[in-house]
């Protein structure tokens, strides 16, 4: 028989696959598995993930964290409504305030290349990008002919 | 991605139990084999039976009992061999695909008269049979091998697949169509040298 017909080919493939009988997994599998289980059930309650947790003390974690952010939010409130909150936004903001020289002298190293790009002829620009194009392209082709050779090599020492 | 297929509860227990060793004796090879296939290395295809064995452990309550239990291990040994595969492999596939027509051998080959690929083993020993075929799929690369292994040996359909590969249908159809006839050259090779045992 002939396996030029497509359909005939994958018929055939088919019923040879399917006809091998699975391989025989390593010995040191089951005993892998059975090890791991056992490391993970000995393991503490609280070195296990949340879900593991006992449900007494996941409510209570729950509870706890409810009233940790309650406590967290109205103290901020809290203290956002008091005087001295003024005084510490401005001790904070003059901390901070050389982000807005930094601001400044991005802005203006923005506008300086800004202007120095438009002074370039468009051809220039042009031609720049197509030499790195070039570039690139080189490069991962050079990759993929080292790559491929070097895994031909290895595959038919 | 989930590798798990829906569940309903978990098992936590203390330790394994004699009926689990019991259930992973009965799947462990089917396990192995599909990971094996997929990811050609047996080190790495024992690495993924042993998750997949472990995430059987914690849904055992529900597995113990259930007929489709093989369906599931095998979905999470093929999900799980799959994620491997493009976790590891994604890196490469740009330069191993590049230009790379030199390793398809089939439909844009001349044709080439050659046996039924199932006619070669006809009375060879099935553990030899299955030692050929592995070594056969071996050869093919990968973006051949992992389509003809999930379409053949998984029953997944050409559009899955597609989808589960990230790839185009048409593409899939191409390399599972070029694997089969590359797959049949190898084993018409081998099945020369083969043909004494099957007489």
């Amino acid at each position: 028989m002939s396996t030029n017909d497509p359909e005939k080919l994958e018929a055939s493939i088919h019923r040879l696959l399917r006809s091998i009988p699975d391989r025989r997994a390593p010995a040191s599998l089951e005993a892998r598995v059975l090890g791991e289980l056992s490391r993970r059930a000995a393991l503490p309650w609280w070195r296990k993930s949340y879900a593991y947790w006992p449900s007494a003390v996941r409510a209570t974690f729950f509870v706890g964290s409810a009233l940790a952010a309650a406590l967290i939010v109205s103290g901020l409130f809290v203290l956002a409504r008091t005087t001295g909150a003024t005084a510490l936004a401005g001790g904070v903001a003059e901390r901070f305030s050389w982000l807005v020289l930094a601001r400044e002298i991005a802005a203006s190293a923005s506008d300086r290349l800004r202007t120095l790009i438009g002074a370039i002829p468009t051809l220039w620009l042009y031609g720049t990008a197509g030499a790195i194009a070039i570039c690139y392209a080189t490069l991962a082709a050079i990759g993929a002919a080292a790559y491929r050779t070097l895994t031909f090599v290895r595959q038919n020492p | 991605m989930n590798d798990e297929p829906p569940v309903q509860n978990q098992n936590s227990g203390p330790a394994p139990t004699a009926d689990f060793t019991t259930f992973m004796r009965k799947y462990q090879n089917m396990v192995f084999t599909t990971s094996a296939r997929l990811v050609k290395n047996d080190a790495q295809a024992e690495d993924i039976s042993q998750d997949v064995f472990i995430k059987a452990y914690e849904h055992f309550e529900m597995l113990s009992s259930s007929p489709a239990a093989g369906g599931w291990l095998k979905t999470v040994a093929t999900n799980l061999s799959l994620n491997h595969l493009q976790r590891y492999r994604n890196r490469w596939r740009f330069f191993s695909e590049l230009g790379g027509r030199d390793d398809a051998e089939g439909e844009d080959s001349p044709a080439v008269e050659f046996a039924a690929p199932d006619t070669f083993f006809e009375g060879v020993d099935a553990d030899e049979r299955r030692a050929w075929v592995d070594e056969a799929l071996a050869k093919l690369p990968d973006h051949q091998r992992v389509p003809l292994v999930l379409y053949h040996f998984e029953d997944i359909p050409y559009d899955q697949i597609a989808s589960r590969l990230g790839v185009s249908l048409a593409k899939v159809k191409t390399d599972i169509l070029r694997a089969r006839a590359a797959l049949a050259k190898i084993l018409s090779r081998g099945g020369e040298s083969l043909a004494p045992l099957s007489h």
